[in-house]
């Protein structure tokens, strides 16, 4: 999906450039992304820029120019390691990790390749398994992970190392307090319906 | 005999790098008439200069010659330093041993062969030189500033308030230039208006300025402190001295719909018409091609409702001449179009652009006209096309500058700085509009420039695009822009209400022709030439003709008031002398092998060949030859060439020692 879209002509008007979602990153990231004027230093010192389809610097300009869809449509958000070497080294004080950072707590909403990206697929098993148990079942994690993103045999190996130690256990337990875990995740969704939290 | 000191500069290692300079002077020491010779690293500095000075004293040296660099460059100096020691100045000469030599040459042994030749050459040429009286002139101390901008207001108000008169010429029915049209300046935003008005009412107040618009220079003669210039005052039809600028004239005109250059041709004036409300002076002028009673013979109205009586149809060109010491010239720029240029010019239009026949398609200068508030729409920025205003608006920069192809290679320095302004304006009257810029570099070298251009994207909410726009074409109403960023890498497309040209600063139009008559030099776009890039920023080459503003290259405001106070100041140095200083090396003529052919006279480009009566005891004329002012001759030599009878000699540079330099090699 990321070929298509990356390379595609943008029709820049008022209409497609997204401010609201800018404003977004913006608070969230309590940093400004007009600041930038494009030097590079963030993708010249990133240690993951190889392997992004959108350099950091392209990231922030994309933002500029509104056009979110084109970085979610990409994976680069979620190779960031966060190691924070563009914010410290930024001439502007534009500070990107914390953009990366907005952009995947956005990107749990918004449509495009990093929603199913495998880090956010992770997430939201782990999430899904906290609601469900209280607290966290590896085994079903990981066998529900491997077969959602279609590598089966992933990790098959590390399996019965972890088993001998006892660090994966065959069945689940549950915490006592399933109906204040519910209330939690029950008060978060209503807030974030009332655009109380993301 | 002559006891000459040759003295060899390394010049750091500009020199000695390719020339041996030791066996240069060891060369140098053995030929006749040689008293002494010796080599230093830098011979200019102040250890080089004394060094020459004692040895002049020490070996009671009777000529100088100098081997370094070119007599442009460090002539004066040694001459001055060798005046120091006593001796006549015009006894030291240079030998050019760097740009002549060692700067073109590679090879060691033939570069220091040519440089022993070089000085032989110029041994044998100051064995002959004469000692010369230095030549004065006296100084008119009145200066002429050519050009009403405001390059040439500064200039005249800073020579004026020193107490030396000041004669203003413009071209224009009214003084100040391109600056009276901008509607707000960079990077303060005040109003141009606001700054430049008051200025152009010191000029017509000033008792030390006279002021001629409507008028062109017709021909400069002389030479600095003494120059003779005619100004053509041309036909106003209005009696400057009668009329009150009460302007009922204009109200009454029937001739209301020609387009006003003033405002970029977007707003409409009357045939009798002053440029805009706050002109100085405030007198109108007839545009005698688009007015009723000059096509027809008809009409007539203003000379009847005019209450003094001012009107004058009959009026006719007059020519002035003004005696001036000094020539300040201001003529300002013009703006590139990009429609189609005739056949054979150099710059090129645009195409791909449409050739400036899209209507919403503007420059930069009628976007200052739109949002001028005392412009033809006060102040609303609307559509020339059907009056909406715009809200997707597309500045783009670069236009015909840096474009080798166009036939521009220089930046035209303004049009960043003046673009994020159109930015901000455009967002301060236009709230729901957004402004997009298409740029390649932004160069904002100047004290808070920088800052400014960042407050336009950052507060003003304008959207930079670095990349050049490759196309534009109208699609309906719109303005399709086809570019692309190349931060992103990917083609950008935006539909646009009205786009904005940043075209580039060119020289006026005739600069050239003017050039040709004050004889200052120019480059190949038309811009005037300054004496030295560095270190004579704001002369001429030509003595006594100084620059100010953007006729010499692209400038802003504060650098073109900068510079206009700068020759200013030569211009006030110049007159701080009641004599001028001027070289002795001119041309003499032998009267007595002189046949009076005047073929010298003839070919005189300065004109400092006269008649003279040669007459007897009692007063009768026997005959007339040749005689050369020395205050005018600029020493040029071509006299000398064309002489048939071989009696017209340059001082430095006669037959003899010509010839002796060939014997020397």
């Amino acid at each position: 999906m990321d070929g298509p879209v990356k390379k595609k002509k943008m029709v820049i008007s008022q209409e497609t450039m997204d401010v609201d979602f800018v404003r977004k990153v913006e608070m969230l990231s309590d940093t400004s992304v007009r600041r930038c004027f494009q030097c590079g230093k963030c993708s010249a010192g990133c240690p993951m820029a190889t392997f992004m389809e959108h350099p950091p610097n392209r990231v922030v300009r994309l933002l500029q120019l509104g056009q979110w869809q084109r970085i979610l449509a990409g994976r680069s958000i979620w190779y960031c390691a966060s190691c924070e070497t563009c914010s410290t080294r930024c001439p502007n004080k534009v500070h990107l990790a914390s953009i990366m950072d907005a952009l995947r707590k956005l990107s749990w909403d918004a449509e495009g390749a990093s929603k199913e990206s495998y880090v956010q697929l992770a997430n939201k098993l782990f999430l899904q398994n906290i609601r469900s148990y209280g607290r966290q079942y590896e085994m079903r994690l990981a066998a529900v992970f491997n077969v959602k993103s279609g590598q089966f045999l992933k990790d098959l190996m590390l399996g019965p190392k972890l088993f001998a130690k006892g660090k994966l256990k065959m069945f689940h337990s549950k915490n006592k307090n399933m109906a204040e875990i519910e209330k939690i995740f029950g008060r978060i969704e209503e807030m974030r319906k009332n655009g109380e939290a993301l | 005999m002559s006891r000459i000191g040759v003295f060899i500069c390394h010049c750091g290692e500009n020199i000695s790098r390719t020339v041996d300079v030791e066996r240069v002077a060891a060369h140098a020491a053995a030929l006749p008439g040689v008293a002494y010779a010796t080599e230093y690293k830098y011979m200019c500095s102040d250890p080089g200069q004394t060094l020459l000075k004692k040895a002049i004293r020490e070996q009671r040296l009777t000529h100088v010659v100098v081997a370094a660099c070119s007599p442009r460059m460090h002539e004066r100096t040694f001459r001055k330093a060798v005046e120091a020691a006593g001796l006549n100045p015009y006894l030291c000469e240079m030998a050019n041993i760097r740009e002549h030599c060692s700067w073109v040459h590679e090879d060691r042994e033939q570069a220091t062969v040519k440089a022993c030749d070089i000085v032989g050459m110029m041994v044998e040429r100051t064995k002959k030189n004469r000692v010369l009286p230095t030549i004065t002139v006296p100084v008119t101390k009145r200066s002429l500033v050519i050009g009403g901008g405001i390059a040439g207001i500064q200039a005249a108000l800073d020579i004026a308030d020193s107490g030396h008169e000041v004669v203003l010429v413009e071209r224009e029915p009214s003084i100040g230039g391109h600056m009276a049209q901008l509607s707000e300046t960079f990077p303060t935003l005040d109003c141009s208006q606001c700054i430049m008005t008051p200025k152009m009412v010191d000029v017509a107040n000033h008792p030390k300025i006279t002021l001629y618009t409507y008028s062109e220079i017709e021909l400069v003669e002389g030479y600095i402190g003494n120059f003779q210039v005619t100004v053509r005052k041309r036909a106003r039809s209005v009696d400057e001295r009668t009329c009150t600028g009460c302007g009922v004239c204009m109200t009454k005109c029937p001739q209301k719909k020609i387009p006003n250059k003033f405002d970029q041709y977007i707003g409409m004036r009357t045939a009798i018409y002053v440029p805009f409300p706050q002109a100085v002076p405030n007198t109108p002028v007839i545009d005698r091609e688009n007015c009723t009673r000059f096509k027809t013979g008809k009409c007539g109205v203003c000379q009847k409702v005019c209450g003094p009586g001012a009107v004058d149809f009959e009026q006719q060109d007059t020519l002035i001449v003004e005696a001036v010491g000094a020539i300040v010239v201001a003529t300002g720029f013009d703006l590139y179009s990009i429609s189609e240029k005739p056949k054979g010019s150099p710059i090129k239009g645009y195409g791909e652009f449409g050739h400036g026949k899209i209507p919403d398609v503007i420059d930069g200068m009628t976007f200052e006209r739109l949002a001028s508030a005392s412009g033809p729409t006060g102040g609303k920025i609307v559509r020339p096309s059907d009056g909406r205003e715009p809200k997707q608006i597309v500045f783009i920069q670069c236009i015909g500058s840096r474009a080798r192809e166009k036939g521009i290679s220089y930046c035209s320095k303004v049009c960043c700085m003046y673009t994020a302004k159109h930015t901000m304006l455009y967002h301060h009257k236009v709230h729901d509009g957004q402004a997009y810029v298409f740029f390649m570099d932004a160069r904002t070298p100047g004290k808070s420039y920088d800052e400014f251009w960042r407050r336009s994207i950052e507060e003003e909410e304008a959207v930079y695009i670095r990349g050049m726009v490759s196309r534009l074409y109208q699609k309906g109403d719109k303005i399709v822009v086809m570019g692309s960023d190349i931060a992103v890498g990917v083609q950008v497309e935006i539909e646009a209400d009205m786009v904005v040209l940043a075209t580039a600063v060119q020289p006026q139009q005739g600069a050239d022709l003017l050039a040709q008559k004050l004889g200052i030099s120019y480059d190949k776009y038309n811009f005037y030439s300054e004496a030295h890039a560095k270190l004579r920023p704001v002369e001429c080459a030509t003595a006594g003709i100084f620059l100010a503003g953007a006729c010499q290259g692209p400038k802003d405001i504060p650098e073109t008031v900068s510079q206009a106070s700068a020759a200013a100041a030569k211009v006030m140095t110049l007159f701080s002398k009641e004599r001028l200083e001027r070289e002795p090396i001119v041309a003499r003529v032998r009267e007595v092998g002189c046949v009076g052919c005047f073929a010298c006279k003839k070919v005189c480009a300065y004109g400092a060949v006269e008649e003279k009566e040669i007459r007897d005891r009692q007063g009768n004329l026997l005959r007339v030859v040749a005689s050369v002012n020395p205050g005018v001759c600029a020493g040029c030599g071509t006299c000398q060439a064309t002489c048939p009878s071989k009696c017209v000699e340059l001082d430095g540079y006669t037959d003899e020692q010509i010839v002796a330099m060939i014997e020397a090699l």
